[in-house]
């Protein structure tokens, strides 16, 4: 009898262990969405003060700033989903990838204090994403393992979880970070 | 970076007169050991036949001068090792970088070590010697020979046994890291402890290491199991690169290192076998190898900087 007890109170405290690993799995796929939606607040914020102190250097590049001040305003609406705002990033991460490029034919705005620090700020925040990014997919997956194997899944499937999809790294996030191809071309 | 060091001929001189040194100080210790010992054998056979007054006074005459002489030479070693630290380790860190600086009477404070979080074992006996500063363009680094102990103490039928265990013997490098963070990560050797803790963190949330970090570098993950205050951090400092990097660091060194990353510096401990930047005193100065694994280890150090990348200041922190 006892022996029986003490088999079912085992059951029971693993069982609650499993439980409440699932729901911290959970909210931890939750928090580590908002910890990328900080980092891509931030980043957007830096945009306007890029984009100024651009613009009194590089006249040939206007199209390009009005793209990025577009994309920005539509990141920042409200009607926004969260796939869209990451999508919407990665056109902005392209497109001022593209106007850093540029700045070498820029020599004043290549000297330009203020300007140099948006640059290492903005390098600063791309690998903040792409930090916040991986833990975010860190994240995912131990969550899809409980969710998926055994026992997880017995209790996922009477709590209704389903396993969700990681985020795709871009292919400029693969790749290191080369100071030379940022700062000398 | 493979350093290499050709002894000067100021260095050469130097060492020459070290040789003469280090020869009086053999002689005197062979001396001073040996009439130590006849003594003590002399002092047998005359207790024997001509009584115990006879054996200590004859066994005290040849103890007595061993001993004064083992005293007197004793400051001539430390002044002889003190030389040979600042004259020819010295010349050898100024072949391999002007910046490079010994003080060999310091290190890493037990207190930084402690705060480095490299270990958590609690320290009951702490040495550090040795401190080599430097730069290396934006980068300023140091490092020191480091040896922290705790203790065990069990009780035997004699009383009390307390035994010694190494937390580290080895170097602890630090270098000023080139991005700005706030929390602490910290990288350790994978143990069967700690597997079993990522283990529960990953599985049993509720009971686990919560500042357990799931990386995603299998090589990586092999080797060392990282903690952070901070998940996203942890992930800005330890990118795909800076993981590699640290593989093929841990590569090189004969035991696993550890790694911590606190206030804007990274830590990294070697454990090592060896007491570098030591004068020999039973072999020989005037050798072809005499510095070799004194440079080695000094250049493995140096190239720390250059292997993890330090001087790439892209980010805000210049």
């Amino acid at each position: 009898m006892i022996i029986v007890a003490v088999i079912a109170i085992l059951v029971l405290i693993i069982g609650i262990g499993i439980y409440n690993s699932l729901i911290s799995k959970k909210n931890q796929v939750a928090n580590a969405f908002s910890a990328i939606d900080v980092m891509l607040k931030k980043r957007f914020d830096l945009l306007p003060n890029l984009v100024e102190t651009v613009r009194q250097y590089m006249q040939y590049e206007g199209d390009t700033l009005t793209k990025i001040t577009e994309l920005r305003g539509k990141a920042l609406g409200s009607n926004v989903s969260e796939s869209d705002k990451l999508a919407l990033d990665q056109q902005i991460g392209s497109a001022v990838k593209g106007l850093m490029v540029s700045v070498e034919n820029y020599p004043d705005l290549k000297a330009n204090t203020n300007f140099l620090n948006l640059q290492s700020t903005w390098t600063e925040s791309e690998e903040q994403i792409a930090a916040a990014r991986r833990n975010y997919n860190s994240s995912v997956t131990t969550y899809n393992n409980a969710v998926m194997m055994f026992p997880g899944n017995m209790f996922a499937g009477m709590l209704g979880y389903q396993p969700m999809p990681v985020l795709e790294t871009a292919e400029e996030e693969r790749k290191n970070v080369d100071a030379k191809e940022l700062f000398n071309n | 970076m493979a350093v290499n060091f050709v002894i000067s001929p100021a260095v050469q001189s130097v060492l020459e007169e070290l040789e003469i040194q280090r020869k009086k100080i053999v002689s005197t210790n062979y001396k001073g050991w040996g009439l130590i010992l006849g003594g003590i054998l002399l002092a047998f056979p005359v207790t024997n036949f001509g009584g115990l007054i006879a054996g200590l006074l004859v066994g005290a005459a040849a103890v007595i001068p061993g001993g004064v002489m083992l005293y007197k030479i004793s400051d001539d070693t430390a002044q002889y090792k003190s030389r040979f630290k600042k004259e020819v380790v010295g010349a050898a860190l100024s072949s391999v970088d002007q910046c490079l600086t010994l003080d060999p009477t310091n290190g890493i404070s037990e207190a930084e070590f402690t705060s480095s979080q490299l270990f958590t074992t609690g320290i009951d006996r702490y040495h550090t010697e040795d401190l080599i500063c430097g730069k290396v363009d934006k980068t300023s680094f140091y490092f020191a020979e480091v040896h922290a102990e705790y203790k065990t103490e069990t009780r035997t039928k004699n009383g009390t046994q307390t035994t010694w265990h190494d937390i580290l013997k080895g170097i602890v490098f630090t270098a000023d890291f080139n991005k700005n963070f706030n929390g602490v990560t910290v990288v350790r050797p994978k143990d069967f402890g700690s597997s079993i803790g990522a283990w529960f963190s990953k599985n049993i949330f509720s009971v686990g290491d919560k500042n357990v970090v799931e990386l995603e570098n299998d090589g990586f993950n092999k080797n060392f199991v990282t903690y952070s205050t901070d998940q996203v951090e942890a992930r800005y400092i330890l990118t795909p690169a800076m993981m590699e990097r640290i593989n093929d660091l841990n590569q090189r060194s004969a035991y696993t290192v550890s790694l911590s990353f606190i206030n804007s510096s990274m830590y990294v401990a070697f454990p090592l076998d060896k007491n570098y930047f030591e004068a020999p005193v039973y072999k020989t100065l005037l050798r072809a190898d005499l510095l070799d694994d004194d440079i080695s280890i000094l250049g493995f150090m140096y190239d720390i900087v250059h292997e993890l990348d330090l001087n790439t200041r892209i980010w805000t922190k210049q």
